[in-house]
């Protein structure tokens, strides 16, 4: 069963995400910010992350250059509201394997997540 | 008044909606406000600086948004709790990164705040001299009202 680490800030996101994976047959853990990513990935080395580009404490861009250090096989979608293609520019360029703008389509997270998986 | 300075937002609510709900949200009646905002139970407020400026209420009652978000979680949410604020204000979140998308591509330079929730009937917020458009949108759960107070920088 891959394990795939989910976050988001808003508690909302993360329960809505959580539900949709657990429901496809994934393992879930959460975080809230990007610090608590770069530990929660060092910790638990999940197969995939999902992730938030913009959030407090650490943002989403951050956490995923200091991930992608740690590991440079990181497999990291990054979620992002519209309006922020220029961030998603530059995480695609610092190593993410795809994106997914909100309001996101189940399906289409599916997808990115099992083409990230390989 | 100009309607390139509302449509970013009324678009990109009706989207969010459309998309959050599975259903189209129908606008309903337009009309201007002069008087002070009096808060229903959940106010977003989202404000603008830049080419435009002021600011966008997003209001809705407690039934309205515990459907909405029960809808979008799969489950069905009992009353306003975190959860429940957590999903609202995301909704605030998505639209108002979509306006900001929509007014680029129509030549605005506009900064957009993150939107503040106001939770709580009463409250009273004036927009001083700017008239507030009214704009109703139409759910299956309940309506969604935007109040827009905008204006174009001189």
């Amino acid at each position: 069963m891959y394990k795939i680490m989910i976050v988001d800030d808003a508690q909302f996101m993360r329960v809505r995400l959580s539900k949709l994976l657990t429901g496809h047959g994934y393992e879930v853990v959460e975080a809230e910010n990007g610090e608590q990513a770069v530990q929660t990935y060092r910790s638990i080395k999940p197969d995939a992350v999902l992730m938030d580009v913009t959030m407090p404490e650490k943002d989403g861009l951050e956490a995923l250059a200091e991930i992608r250090g740690y590991d440079n096989q990181a497999k990291v979608v990054m979620l992002t509201a519209l309006g922020q293609e220029s961030m998603v520019l530059q995480a695609v360029q610092a190593g993410a394997k795809d994106y997914v703008v909100k309001p996101f389509d189940p399906d289409r997270v599916l997808r990115a997540l099992q083409k990230a998986l390989g | 008044m100009r309607v390139e300075l509302f449509n970013p937002f009324i678009i990109a609510a009706g989207e969010v909606l459309n998309t959050e709900l599975g259903v189209k949200a129908k606008r309903g009646a337009l009309h201007l406000d002069k008087s002070d905002y009096i808060s229903q139970d959940i106010t977003v407020l989202i404000s603008l600086i830049g080419d435009i400026w002021g600011v966008v209420i997003i209001s809705l009652q407690f039934d309205t948004a515990i459907a909405i978000v029960s809808h979008m979680l799969g489950e069905e949410v009992t009353e306003f709790s975190e959860l429940a604020q957590s999903g609202i204000g995301e909704l605030g979140n998505v639209i108002s990164g979509r306006a900001a998308t929509k007014l680029a591509e129509a030549g605005y330079d506009t900064d957009i705040s993150v939107p503040t929730m106001m939770v709580g009937q009463g409250s009273r917020i004036s927009t001083f001299d700017i008239d507030r458009l009214i704009v109703p949108l139409e759910t299956e759960f309940g309506v969604v009202r935007l109040a827009l107070a905008l204006r174009e920088s001189s």
